[in-house]
């Protein structure tokens, strides 16, 4: 009786140390920032991804018609001249190299805000998928920031005044729905900084100047 | 000694089996729960399809991104082994190369830093909220590497260009719409006394005087001879931007 007993002890013990280990071994599979997000967060993520894998795709579509165009015009013995202009234009478009217009939004902002502040604004005009922005006559590009204390903002070393305009490309509606919504960027923004007042109008044509920084690399090196 | 070893021996056999298996159980449970910091809990049975769809959707987007990279490496290769009226094409294809380049269409190499941004020690204050790193955390250390001259960024292989956000979403941030899990590096190319310019800048010294330092977020760096910074692999066929001018732009 007393060896049964012992037998059934050590049988519950391995059955949940059984358990145990194969929880363990599930957790460090398992993404660990993924596994504490909310059913909600989860949901967002996914909406995200799907619409940038569908991107992504239509991007690959594009490439691929590019890349069959291409290799027939060299096996024909032709030249390509209009693709590859069509070609820079996009590439030159999208860097900021090249000033381009669309449909957009205009931004109004007047008052005390910090460089902080616009920047979280223009991130927040990325997410909802601006195309191109410039902050007054200044083309938001990588290694562009708008920076400084409330009272003395610049960008490029331009200083901005107590009153300046944010214009971008995308589209007006989902960029003015995504800044103006209940709890969004403009509406915190205002908790933070009481005395800037931030207007949004949808436009049908804007116009983005090219940067007039040079963006071609002096340290880094095109490597494989 | 020989009297405790007699002792041991002398100990029925499932007694030192059941005791070498409550050992391992301790173990793994103070494993488990020293494991339970504020970004890992248990997956709930209703989140495991969402968190399993999540990592399905991520692997594909990766899949998707080399296959873009690997065709603007072909095209690119075509079009500068193009026939024709050569010296108007090579020059258009020289000048597809420099806007891919300047655009960050194109993995860079180069001196520059990394740094690691990861969240509070778990023994410290990673149990407050403010312990965790966000998205305004990876977003000001990115901002403040261009202020000091980083001439390219990247965070967990995510080049940063003019199209990037960085978001948060829960607890995670999500950069080029790719979900990144933390810990976050971020890498950046620039001139040689790049680190020197960011430490020496008055906006850098608050962050950390601010944030980084009273939150305990952990900010570690190296300065190295080279640094990768890998092509964005996005989209940049934009659906409302037209270019005004075929003249006039810069080289």
């Amino acid at each position: 009786m007393s060896r049964m007993r012992n037998r059934l002890t050590i049988t519950a013990v391995a059955i949940l140390l059984g358990f145990l280990v194969v929880a363990q071994l599930r957790g460090v599979g398992v993404n660990t920032g993924l596994a504490q997000q909310s059913a909600q967060d989860l949901t967002l993520l996914v909406a995200n991804l799907n619409t940038e894998n569908e991107q992504l795709r239509a991007e690959i579509s594009g490439l691929d018609k590019q890349f069959s165009d291409l290799s027939a015009s060299r096996s024909r013995g032709e030249g390509a001249a209009g693709q590859l202009r069509a070609d820079l234009d996009r590439i030159q478009g999208w860097a900021g190299l090249r000033s381009v217009d669309g449909p957009g939004v205009l931004i109004q902002i007047s008052g005390a805000i910090s460089g902080d502040g616009v920047q979280d604004l223009l991130n927040e005009l990325r997410n909802a998928g601006a195309e191109a922005i410039a902050v007054e006559a200044v083309r938001m590009v990588p290694g562009t920031v708008v920076a400084g204390p409330p009272d003395g903002l610049s960008v490029e070393n331009t200083p901005l005044g107590g009153s300046f305009e944010v214009r971008a490309i995308g589209s007006p509606q989902i960029l003015t729905g995504s800044l103006t919504r209940a709890g969004g960027i403009i509406a915190q923004l205002s908790v933070t900084f009481h005395d800037a007042t931030i207007s949004v109008t949808p436009l049908d044509a804007v116009s983005i100047p090219a940067t007039a920084r040079d963006l071609a690399p002096v340290h880094g090196r095109p490597s494989l | 000694m020989s009297g405790l070893l007699a002792r041991v021996r002398r100990l029925p056999s499932w007694q030192i089996t059941l005791t070498a298996a409550l050992l391992v159980l301790g173990f793994l449970i103070a494993a488990q729960l020293s494991a339970e910091g504020p970004r890992i809990r248990y997956t709930s049975q209703e989140r495991a399809p969402l968190v399993e769809t999540v990592i399905g959707l991520q692997d594909q987007q990766n899949a998707l991104k080399d296959r873009i990279r690997q065709l603007r490496a072909q095209i690119g290769d075509l079009e500068a082994q193009l026939p024709g009226s050569a010296a108007l094409e090579k020059t258009l294809a020289a000048d597809i190369e420099r806007a891919r380049i300047a655009g960050g269409l194109v993995q860079l190499t180069g001196p520059g830093i990394a740094f690691r941004l990861e969240d509070a020690d778990v023994a410290g204050n990673a149990s407050r909220s403010d312990g965790l790193v966000t998205a305004r955390d990876v977003r000001t250390l990115v901002e403040e590497l261009w202020l000091a001259g980083a001439e390219a960024v990247s965070v967990n292989g995510e080049r940063m260009v003019t199209t990037s956000a960085i978001l948060d979403i829960g607890n995670s941030i999500l950069v080029n719409n790719a979900y990144l899990a933390p810990p976050y590096e971020i890498k950046a190319i620039g001139p040689a006394d790049l680190y020197d310019r960011l430490t020496g800048a008055a906006s850098f010294t608050e962050f950390v005087g601010t944030r980084i330092d009273p939150a305990g977020l952990r900010l570690t760096f190296a300065e190295l001879d080279a640094v990768t910074v890998p092509a964005f692999a996005g989209s940049v066929s934009g659906r409302y931007i037209r270019p005004t001018v075929t003249t006039g732009t810069q080289p």
